[in-house]
């Protein structure tokens, strides 16, 4: 047999298998380089990111960072992959609430509980966001910094169509959207092929109709989404539509692309978070202003969504102990002052100096703090799936409102699904 | 399968009577482990994923039978996802095809800067999906793109949304995908008429066949293998199709497709074994395919 | 195997069944006007993408794709470069891509050259497995996969991808190459084995060489194949400095996603050495043909 088939045969069949059957590579000893990961790849962000790395790298030579920026839609899809990765990249950024919860619930998030004392975090954040960082008696999630939501647009451009700002009723909005319709323009922009601007429509409409705890409820499944009330949130919906308040073919485009309707001038006005003006032009930047969303029922509390972001360690980290000293870091006064600073994200310590904000930013943070609820987002506060599902089910309405009840049976056999499946676990 | 048919394979000599002939496992078996540490293994821990609930981070998935399945017969996306495939094979197994064939016949001749015409219409081949996914994307683009911009010069008030117009969307999907594979088919079929024995289509000359009766009844009929091949690869390269959707529209727009929808379930939706259920369905279709070709290959095989 | 000439003669035959010179002139002429719009028409998507990538998002928003660019730049291409870590990037795809390209080639070569000139228990059944598998929706693969090289301890390195493009690539290349050597006649083996030769140097000296031209063919396909995926870049690997030109052109996106010009820009760089290779190999392809049909 050797001789039919040949030694040099043999030679490199040997050579074939060593290939096939893996090299494993050595595991290292847990020090050295701490892996972090960011989905921080907006331009802003992303120099925000590279300099706070860049200052540690120079204060730690001796324990470097191999720092990865991953694009944000692909972060969140491959962050399970990274997770459950041996190793798993040491630090990584994350969304508070239950896009949090769910992986902390699952002990793939480490206890880091003794940085959260010997840093001195306790005394430092504000209660409410001790509460985010918390679950029972481990901290896991280290929450850095918040932004709200809100109705931005361009005073230049309402001017221009003679609509007042702000808008502070219902039927204010939907003239507005006539005003623009009638001169050639829509009032907002939306860009929904990632769909969740979309979903920041559903979050407003629902609190100020139904009120914040309606709104909670339905995110926490315990409500049924062909409610009469979800029902009357897609009615004003409808209204919208109807009034052609929105850019066409909305789904063809990012969110940043769609900012630039307002940039042209042809859409007034964008729901959307905070960070809008890491996208926005320098130059037209005080052609920008924003409002909070018009109240609808004035007898429901006002809701806001302000989402909370951070940061966690990986429970696979290959370097535990370099991973909390750069949370520590990541979570100092030093570097929330920064990001204050530098990105206009509103700090979640207390002893951040905020007396020197823009105006803007002041007016923010009032928005915030005079709200009676503050929510994360439609895609935080309610499970993965639920916000999968419920973010299809808002472009296929906007697509075809008509389907209307169909989709909301369907979402309502979702939630229960998914309600009985998290009560089996 | 003409040409196959014809060649009588090589076998080996001797061995098979008495005793095993060890030497064609030697010659199969690396590749074998390999393939089956990597690919079979896999398959068959995604088939048995597919009949439970996990979430891909929970140590262990949870069985739940076949109610993965029950579940996805009755999904509204499913049965988009299905037809859209069905478009995009329906489309695939014409247009390039025959656009692809013609384009090799036409180049198969000499003539004067062929390489050129040649190269420009495989050229999109070489681009990576997320390339053309972006190119389009931005030709699409309703307000600055390439097409719109041209409408709109040449005084249409209202242009198509294209991709963010639901009705249109996947056919700009598929035109995309397209634009690829007739060059693509093009060099299939170019190798083929290389291929091709010159003595056959001499003797139909001589015969005084026309240039059609020589295409219809001596040059087509030899390139069926090749065009097995392409349409083979058209079905898969269309039940596969996931690259385009995902860039352009993420499946949103009503351009959900199985392998798109799998991903989404799978790893947006941390329903693994629902995403598992559905990669199961479209590896039963595409076996649906496959099936048919393999039984016209052994029909060949047990000719011998 | 066929030469040069051969095709020649089907060529010549077309050209001499026109009817007159006249005719054929003006059939010529029709022929390549018909063409050169064609080819314009098809390349139109490729000329967006390269001439949005020399100007300025600020001129497209403005005057529109079709105006006359104020300016043609190259700072797009150096931003592209420089932001993206695109020489990186690139270096990585190679580093994976040509690995994978030559273990696919060398073990399916192996089990084609087995699954064509013997008979032996298990042929067909290994054959199809192949086949099938060339339609394995790969995303039936991704999860386990993933759990796959952690286990191994390969997750996060070159390793992983050039397996799972090695093994995944297997199918197809197999299905091909079997193919093409069961049409290569057994006489030249007889010759060989009165001289001698083992299996493995008929395998290595005859049937390689013959096998050549498809081996180029293939070799061509799947390098763009392999240099352009992108979703096992995605899941199987988390370090940049690790991140093939795919993955790295999506960071592009990302971080420019209303800044056409640079993605563009950044895309035609990535796309450049599937260019070069595909040309060369396109070359390499037509001499494989006429030097295979010589031995």
């Amino acid at each position: 047999m050797l001789k039919r088939f040949g030694f040099f045969g043999l030679m490199l069949l040997v050579a074939a298998t060593a290939l096939a059957i893996a090299p494993v590579i050595a595991q290292d000893d847990g020090t050295g380089p701490i892996s972090y990961n960011s989905y921080a790849s907006d331009p802003l962000p992303r120099a925000f990111d590279e300099g706070i790395v860049a200052d540690w790298n120079a204060a730690h030579p001796d324990q470097p960072l191999q720092h990865s920026i991953i694009a944000h839609e692909d972060f969140k899809q491959a962050l399970r992959a990274y997770l459950t990765a041996e190793p798993a990249p040491d630090v990584l950024s994350w969304f508070a609430g239950n896009r949090a919860r769910f992986f902390i619930d699952r002990g793939l998030i480490m206890d880091f509980s003794e940085t959260w004392d010997s840093a001195g975090f306790d005394d430092a954040y504000a209660p409410g966001f001790e509460a985010l960082a918390r679950v029972d008696e481990g901290y896991y999630f280290l929450p850095t910094s918040y932004y709200w939501w809100a109705i931005y647009y361009r005073p230049s451009v309402l001017e221009e169509v003679g609509v007042a700002a702000p808008i502070e009723t219902w039927d204010d909005l939907l003239g507005a959207c006539d005003a623009f319709d009638a001169a050639g323009k829509r009032a907002f922009a939306i860009g929904t092929r990632f769909r969740w601007p979309a979903a920041a429509w559903f979050d407003y409409l629902n609190m100020r109709i139904n009120g914040p705890e309606f709104h909670t409820d339905l995110m926490l499944l315990k409500e049924s989404y062909t409610d009469e009330r979800v029902v009357a949130v897609f009615d004003h919906w409808q209204q919208l539509l109807d009034h052609n308040c929105f850019i066409d073919s909305p789904a063809a485009y990012d969110w940043q692309e769609a900012v630039d309707f307002m940039v042209r001038g042809d859409a007034g006005m964008y729901l959307m978070g905070g960070f809008i003006t890491d996208q926005y032009p320098d130059e037209l930047e005080d052609d920008l202003d924003f409002f909070r969303f018009p109240v609808i029922n004035p007898d429901v509390p006002i809701g806001e969504d302000a989402p909370t972001d951070g940061y966690f360690i990986a429970a696979n980290a290959r370097n535990p102990q370099g991973a909390q000293d750069f949370l520590a870091y990541l979570g100092s006064q030093e570097v929330q002052q920064r990001a204050l600073d530098e990105l206009g994200r509103l700090p979640t310590r207390t002893d951040v100096d905020i007396s020197g904000v823009s105006e803007a930013t002041q007016k923010g943070i009032d928005l915030i703090q005079t709200a009676d609820y503050v929510a994360q987002f439609y895609d935080r506060d309610t499970t993965p799936e639920m916000a999968e599902a419920g973010m299809d089910a808002f472009m296929a309405f906007w697509d075809d409102p008509s389907i209307l009840n169909d989709l909301l049976a369907e979402l309502d056999a979702d939630r229960v699904r998914l309600a009985e499946e998290q009560a089996a676990e | 399968m003409t040409s196959i048919a014809q060649i009588q394979p090589q076998r080996a000599r001797g061995g098979t009577r008495r005793h095993i002939n060890w030497t064609p496992y030697l010659f199969i078996i690396v590749p074998l482990i390999v393939y089956f540490v990597w690919i079979i293994g896999p398959t068959l821990y995604t088939f048995y994923l597919s009949l439970t609930n996990w979430d891909g981070v929970s140590p262990n998935p949870s069985f739940v039978g076949l109610r993965n399945f029950e579940r996805l017969f009755t999904d509204r996306t499913f049965h988009e996802a299905l037809t859209n495939n069905l478009r995009w094979l329906v489309v695939f197994i014409t247009i390039p095809t025959t656009g692809g064939l013609g384009m090799a016949l036409v180049f198969n001749q000499e003539m004067r800067g062929g390489r050129w015409y040649k190269v420009s219409f495989y050229s999109p081949l070489v681009l990576s999906l997320s390339v053309i996914g972006l190119i389009w994307a931005w030709v699409y683009n309703p307000s600055l793109g390439l097409i719109n911009s041209f409408l709109r010069g040449v005084g249409v008030a209202d242009p198509p949304g294209w991709l963010g117009d639901r009705d249109l969307a996947i056919w700009c999907i598929i035109a995309a995908a397209v634009w690829r594979q007739v060059g693509y088919v093009m060099i299939l079929y170019l190798a083929g008429l290389k291929n091709i024995d010159p003595t056959l289509t001499e003797a139909a000359i001589v015969d005084g066949a026309s240039r059609w009766q020589l295409f219809r009844h001596v040059v087509l009929p030899l390139l069926a293998p090749v065009t097995t091949i392409v349409l083979v690869i058209s079905m898969i390269d269309s039940l596969r199709a996931f690259d385009l959707v995902s860039i352009m529209t993420r499946g949103s727009q009503r351009t959900q497709v199985l392998a798109n929808f799998m991903y989404i379930e799978a790893f947006n939706n941390y329903q693994m074994g629902y995403g598992a259920a559905i990669a199961v369905v479209l590896f039963s279709i595409s076996m649906i395919f496959i099936g048919f070709y393999l039984w016209r290959v052994i029909k060949t095989e047990l000719e011998y | 195997m066929t030469t040069i000439a051969d095709t020649k003669s089907l060529a010549e035959y077309n050209a001499a069944s026109q009817p007159s010179t006249t005719g054929r002139r003006f059939g010529t002429a029709v022929k390549y006007i018909l063409l050169t719009a064609l080819t314009v028409i098809w390349l139109i998507p490729m000329f967006a993408a390269l001439v949005t990538s020399f100007r300025t998002m600020d001129d497209l928003t403005i005057n529109g794709f079709w105006s006359m660019p104020q300016s043609l730049k190259f700072d797009n291409f150096v931003e592209a470069w420089n932001q993206a870590r695109v020489s990186r990037y690139l270096l990585n795809s190679f580093i994976v891509t040509l690995p994978a390209l030559f273990g696919m080639l060398f073990l399916s070569s192996l089990t084609a050259y087995a699954l064509a000139r013997f008979r032996f228990r298990f042929n067909l059944p290994i054959y199809f497995m192949y086949v099938a598998g060339t339609l394995l929706p790969f995303q039936i693969l991704m999860l386990p996969v993933f759990r796959l090289t952690n286990a191994l301890g390969l997750y996060n390195t070159y390793w992983a991808l050039i397996f799972i493009q090695t093994a995944f690539q297997l199918g197809f290349c197999t299905f091909v190459l079997r193919n093409f050597m069961r049409t290569v006649p057994s006489e030249i083996f007889d010759a060989a084995r009165v001289d001698g030769c083992n299996e493995f140097r008929i395998y290595w000296q005859i049937m390689l060489p013959l096998t050549l031209p498809s081996l180029a063919a293939l070799a061509t396909l799947e390098f763009t194949w392999v240099f352009n995926d992108y979703l096992w870049a995605i899941i199987l690997i988390s370090d940049d400095s690790l991140r093939p030109v795919t993955a790295g052109l999506a960071q592009l996106r990302g971080q420019y996603t209303t800044n056409w010009p640079v993605i563009t820009a950044g895309a035609l760089l990535a796309t450049l050495p599937t260019i070069l290779v595909f040309a060369f190999l396109q070359r390499y392809f037509i001499q494989g043909l006429t030097l295979g049909s010589n031995k």
